[in-house]
């Protein structure tokens, strides 16, 4: 290695020194201002990994000056020049590099001459330490504006909350589900649930867990619930209130005692006991035929199934008639009746207990989303009247006939009830309208006459705002107690939440 | 590569310079820059137009130089009569043993060293006949064409007042000078030492510290010292920025009329050889260029009358554009 190369390594050294404390300053002025923009953002944008966003910048601005340090690294003529200028060495080491390859006694003169002189200088001196005091000051002020966003509390705090809220609401939804379709799945039936059950379980479940809010969730259930409902049986009623007349009218007679308790445990252990029943019949004395065929007929009168009255009416008249074998025949009908039954009732279990896991998640993503609701109703009331409010502000304040349908549960071991359906239509107030309802009765006051409603009458006058959440809790009350199906407490639920949103 | 040795020490070189430069000034009062860019032309070869006013000491310069170097010496004194002829010589008839035939008798300015006094006043083909002589270093008389002694020096003087009757040199004779060099008047010490000098009983003598053999070799020597390619393309830029419609100097947009020649590039780059030489260096550097560039470029950089009614001159544009023109790669 020449003297040469060894004064290009020196200078090499120094200029990687040098230039590395501006480049350092540069990457901690790039990643100071990322972290500052992310933090901005964050308070106007609600970002929950902001954090790690902001020190996502550090490295890859590290990484970004560091590739244009190495890149600009000057090459050895340049290092030379720059040596040479700064040092006053009147161009000697680059002259002197740049015919380093060459040979006379005047190139041996020169590269002497130039390496006399680099020794006589120090080299270092060629390339200071340097700072650019406006760049540092730049990065000072920067590096506390981040320090300063970073430790105040930031106003989107309270959206991540929610929405982490609303996706912990989801996900207790979800697993709730999850649970029930695990329980459905497990629990040991004497006919096989149908797989339809278990598939709208799952759909559901994944529209909660993809949806946006629990007010979207809430939107995937009722859909749920309806199809779960059309999935059991109508006659499944009747014709377990026919099995339970027919179980307390068998328990009435000798012959029949033991088949009516088997079948008020349950339909399949009575079809077993009434095909036993029908092996038995030849056994029986004529009076225990007689007793049994009046029992039949009494079941049969009051059968509400009419397959199964059929088959009653049959097997009593065949009894009655002392034709064994075709009351026989009736009975043995009668008990595959009473298998199908049974199967309906193991599906409708399966559908009861997957609507029950529903309601379990609806009730966690109901309030949660009423505690959004509240929350964007503080929040647009501590608006104020800002212009965007009072533009946005329209409370729906309208009269609704509504009419619907229903059939009424049937009682006996596993009741249900039917869906009823009914519609409703109101005008909304204009944006900017103020409402009014009438004053609440204080509390020991008689309440003869109906308070007239509406503005410009002489009745006390309570502002909206101060009543609405007491209407609403009345309301959620009033519907939890009563037997009101899923779907239509959603639209109370919604109407209040629609209320909050838009209220002034 | 192959590189010709040079043909005397670098070192000796120097030293002959340094020299030269200490024994005239025994002789010369003051005038340093004068001394310096004379050296540096002679070792480079070229000749020197001197712009000054008479009785500056230009002949005594010239004639120190002549001891100095144990040159022959001659003194041309141009008038609006000087022929041609009796510069570079003429035939004119001999008769031996009864033969007549011409004889060629050569001018003054078969001398090593010539000094061109007032060379503006004489005829345009008088000086024409000096300048060629200059450039090819050779004289054609009658079929006859005779080389000049070599080294060949010429020192032209040029007296910046008197303009009356005078024929200014034209544009393409003043680029072949190798410097014009502007001499000052001496300073109040300095003409008390002239004074002193030259009216005492003693006048000091000049040896020699040279002689041609060593001058012709120094010449070549200078010619080998190495240059740099960003030094030398700073020479091209220097050059490039003298010109108006090359350059980005309002100063030289607005009075340059025409700017330097390459011939002015040439000059400034063996002008710098040599005074790196002079200065212990065995390489060209920026500074040596811009020591040089005043002498070298101020008879190639011609202005406008602009720059006459503003009283603008040349050394100002060199000085504007040595400041502008960047030095890094």
């Amino acid at each position: 290695m020449s003297s040469l190369e060894a004064v290009v390594q020196a200078l090499r050294r120094s200029d990687t020194r040098s230039r590395a404390l501006p480049y350092l300053i540069h990457a901690a002025l790039g990643a100071t201002i990322w972290v500052t923009a992310v933090l901005l953002a964050a308070r106007v944008v609600p970002v929950e990994t902001r954090f790690q966003l902001a020190e996502l910048g550090i490295p890859v601005m590290l990484a970004a000056v560091g590739i244009a340090w190495i890149a600009q690294r000057p090459r050895p003529h340049v290092l030379m020049q720059l040596a040479d200028l700064r040092l006053g060495l009147q161009e000697r080491l680059s002259t002197a590099w740049e015919r380093r390859a060459e040979r006379g006694v005047m190139d041996d003169l020169l590269r002497q001459d130039a390496l006399q002189h680099a020794q006589r200088d120090r080299l270092t001196q060629a390339f200071p330490l340097r700072i650019n005091r406006k760049e540092a000051g730049v990065l000072a002020i920067l590096a506390a504006a981040a320090l300063t966003l970073a430790v105040l509390p930031n106003p989107m705090d309270q959206v991540l909350a929610q929405r982490q809220a609303d996706r912990a609401s989801q996900a207790k939804a979800a697993s709730a589900i999850s649970a029930v379709q695990k329980k459905i799945a497990a629990s040991p039936k004497a006919a096989p649930v149908d797989p339809k059950v278990l598939k709208i379980l799952s759909d559901a479940q994944q529209k909660i867990t993809q949806a946006q809010d629990p007010r979207q969730a809430l939107q995937a259930i009722s859909p749920a619930e309806q199809q779960l409902q059309q999935l059991s049986d109508p006659q499944t009623p009747a014709r377990t209130s026919t099995a339970q007349n027919l179980a307390n009218a068998l328990s009435a007679t000798a012959a029949g005692n033991a088949a009516g308790q088997a079948l008020n445990s349950s339909p399949s252990s009575g079809a077993q006991a009434l095909r036993d029943l029908a092996s038995q019949l030849q056994s029986l004395s004529p009076q225990e035929r007689a007793q049994l065929a009046n029992a039949l007929a009494g079941a049969a009168q009051h059968a509400q199934d009419p397959a199964m009255a059929a088959s009653l009416q049959s097997a009593s008249a065949a009894l009655s008639n002392g034709d064994v074998a075709a009351a026989a025949g009736a009975l043995t009908d009668l008990a595959g009746q009473l298998d199908s039954l049974q199967g309906q009732q193991s599906n409708d279990q399966a559908i009861a207990s997957a609507i029950n896991g529903l309601e379990a998640a609806r009730q966690g993503l109901a309030a949660q989303a009423n505690s959004d609701a509240a929350g964007a109703s503080s929040a647009s009331a501590s608006g104020g009247s800002s212009p965007t409010a009072a533009a946005s502000a329209g409370n729906g304040n309208g009269t609704g006939n509504g009419s619907g349908n229903g059939n009424g549960g049937s009682g006996g071991t596993n009741g249900n009830g039917s869906s009823g359906s009914g519609s409703g239509a109101g005008s909304a107030a204009k944006p900017g309208e103020r409402l009014y309802v009438p004053g609440q009765p204080v509390p020991g006051q008689v309440v003869n006459d109906p308070t007239p409603l509406g503005p410009g009458q002489d009745v006390p006058l309570t502002p909206y705002t101060q009543v609405v959440q007491a209407y609403q809790q009345a309301a959620l009350d009033a519907t939890n107690q009563s037997l009101i199906p899923g779907s239509e407490r959603d639209l109370v639920r919604q109407y209040f939440s629609n209320l909050g949103e838009s209220s002034p | 590569m192959i590189t010709e040795e040079p043909r005397a020490d670098p070192k000796k070189v120097t030293e002959l310079a340094n020299n030269l430069e200490t024994e005239l000034s025994r002789l010369i009062v003051g005038q340093k820059e004068l001394l310096r860019d004379t050296v540096i032309a002679l070792i480079a070869g070229g000749h020197i137009l001197l712009e000054g006013v008479p009785g500056l000491g230009k002949t005594m310069l010239v004639r120190s130089l002549g001891q100095a170097l144990d040159l022959s010496f001659s003194r041309i004194q141009f008038t609006p009569d000087l022929m041609p002829a009796d510069i570079v010589g003429t035939n004119i008839i001999r008769e031996d043993s009864g033969r007549r035939e011409f004889e060629y008798q050569p001018g003054p300015i078969f001398a090593g060293l010539v000094l061109a006094d007032e060379v503006n006043r004489a005829t345009p083909k008088t000086q024409s006949a000096l300048l060629e002589a200059m450039q090819e270093r050779t004289v054609t008389v009658g079929t006859e064409t005779r080389a000049l002694p070599v080294p060949f020096f010429v020192l032209a003087t040029q007296n910046p007042i008197e303009l009356e009757g005078t024929y200014p040199l034209p544009e393409a004779q003043l680029d072949r000078f190798f410097f014009k060099v502007l001499v000052p008047f001496p300073s109040e010490s300095e003409l008390l030492e002239i004074a002193r000098r030259t009216t005492g009983d003693k006048q000091p003598e000049l040896h020699a510290v040279g002689d041609a053999g060593a001058l012709v070799a120094a010449q070549h020597v200078a010619r080998e010292v190495p240059i740099a390619e960003h030094v030398l393309r700073y020479a091209a830029r220097l050059i490039m920025a003298t010109h108006p419609n090359r350059t980005e100097l309002d100063s030289v947009r607005r009075y340059v009329r025409y700017g330097a020649s390459p011939r002015g590039l040439q000059t400034l780059v063996l002008a710098g050889k040599v005074r790196a030489l002079l200065e212990g260096r065995y390489n060209v550097a920026f500074d040596d260029l811009a020591a040089v560039a005043r002498p070298a470029l101020r008879h190639r950089v011609f202005l406008q009358f602009e720059a006459e009614a503003d009283g603008v001159a040349t050394d100002q544009i060199i000085d504007e554009i040595l400041e502008h023109v960047k030095k890094e790669s």
